[in-house]
């Protein structure tokens, strides 16, 4: 099976139909579920970041920060992904042949490794003032914000 | 049509027409990176704002005392509404008029306008009024409100954005 003939079945699936043979705004309110989604999600990551860079909340544990975040977190990063596959399964060949959309999904799969490795760490040590912890967030957080201006620009390119 | 509303169209194909505006539409990268800005502005600055909002409600970092949440995060927020205000502005010199004539547009400076009021008696009536005492175990029920309103108003503000070119135009 070729990706074009993977791509044509994804798009005839009974999802897929469900999505783009409706009203548009169907299609409309994903994006907007996306959106909200994202900023639930980069807003999260951006309070954990300030408080281990020590620039806010300095006298919360770093702990305690991430255990009541994460829970954000994690729902606005389920609310991505969930709006952002039934997107993809309307018109995956739209997105798959996308130059921003590769992008896009080259830099989450490096976000989502930069996050991993940035967590760990924070979670082995909970002292974060050196040089590698601070330079992991930056990477992290920009990593992420590289991964929406990408999708962004999907519309346009 | 009225003569307000042809007065406003002329002006907006005047700013949509203008040098910047003219440079911002005809360049392939501009208004999609424009657009990314606006989209990290808004993550910063909404997306902090939340986590004060769910605090003031009373259901998110229930642990950190409030007045400390809005010392430390405010200059964040602040500077993230800039720059999504920056881009937005931006965003609308290129497309004054599609913006002009567009209900989503128009319903999404409602709410903008809705949360600002909110944000304001927020600084300047309930905050002075309720902070500084010793923390209760829950916050006053007016705060809690207040909370309340600017998740729904920003929600409300950035689904109608994302709805502007799903919506048709004025009849």
């Amino acid at each position: 099976m070729t990706i074009l003939e993977v791509l044509a079945a994804i798009e005839e699936s009974a999802i897929a139909h469900a999505i783009s043979k409706t009203d548009h705004l169907v299609g409309a309110s994903l994006q907007i579920l996306h959106v909200l989604g994202l900023i639930l999600f980069l807003g999260s990551l951006v309070l954990i970041a300030l408080r281990a860079s020590g620039r806010v909340l300095a006298d919360q544990s770093l702990r305690d920060v991430i255990c009541d975040t994460s829970r954000a977190m994690w729902l606005g990063l389920a609310l991505v992904v969930l709006s952002g596959m039934l997107m993809f399964v309307a018109t995956p060949r739209l997105y798959f042949f996308n130059t921003a959309f590769g992008w896009k999904m080259g830099l989450m799969v490096f976000a989502g490794i930069a996050q991993a490795v940035l967590f760990r760490k924070l979670a082995r040590e909970p002292a974060t003032s050196s040089a590698f912890a601070r330079a992991a967030i930056v990477l992290s957080v920009a990593s992420w914000f590289a991964v929406a201006m990408a999708g962004r620009m999907i519309g346009f390119i | 049509m009225s003569e307000l509303t042809t007065t406003l169209m002329a002006w907006a194909q005047r700013v949509e027409g203008s040098t910047v505006g003219t440079a911002i539409a005809e360049s392939n990268l501009a208004y999609p990176i424009i657009e990314g800005v606006h989209l990290i502005g808004l993550a910063i600055s909404t997306g902090l704002l939340f986590a004060i909002d769910l605090r003031l409600m009373g259901v998110f970092l229930r642990r950190i005392p409030l007045e400390r949440l809005l010392r430390d995060l405010r200059p964040f927020v602040l500077w993230g509404f800039a720059a999504t205000s920056l881009s937005g502005g931006l965003l609308f010199w290129s497309s004054a008029e599609r913006m002009l004539s567009s209900p989503a547009f128009a319903f999404k400076l409602l709410f903008l306008l809705l949360a600002g009021i909110n944000a304001c008696v927020f600084e300047f009536v309930l905050a002075p009024r309720h902070l500084g005492k010793p923390q209760l175990a829950s916050l006053p029920r007016a705060l809690r409100y207040a909370g309340f309103a600017s998740l729904t108003l920003w929600t409300l503000t950035i689904a109608f954005g994302r709805l502007i070119p799903y919506l048709p135009a004025w009849s």
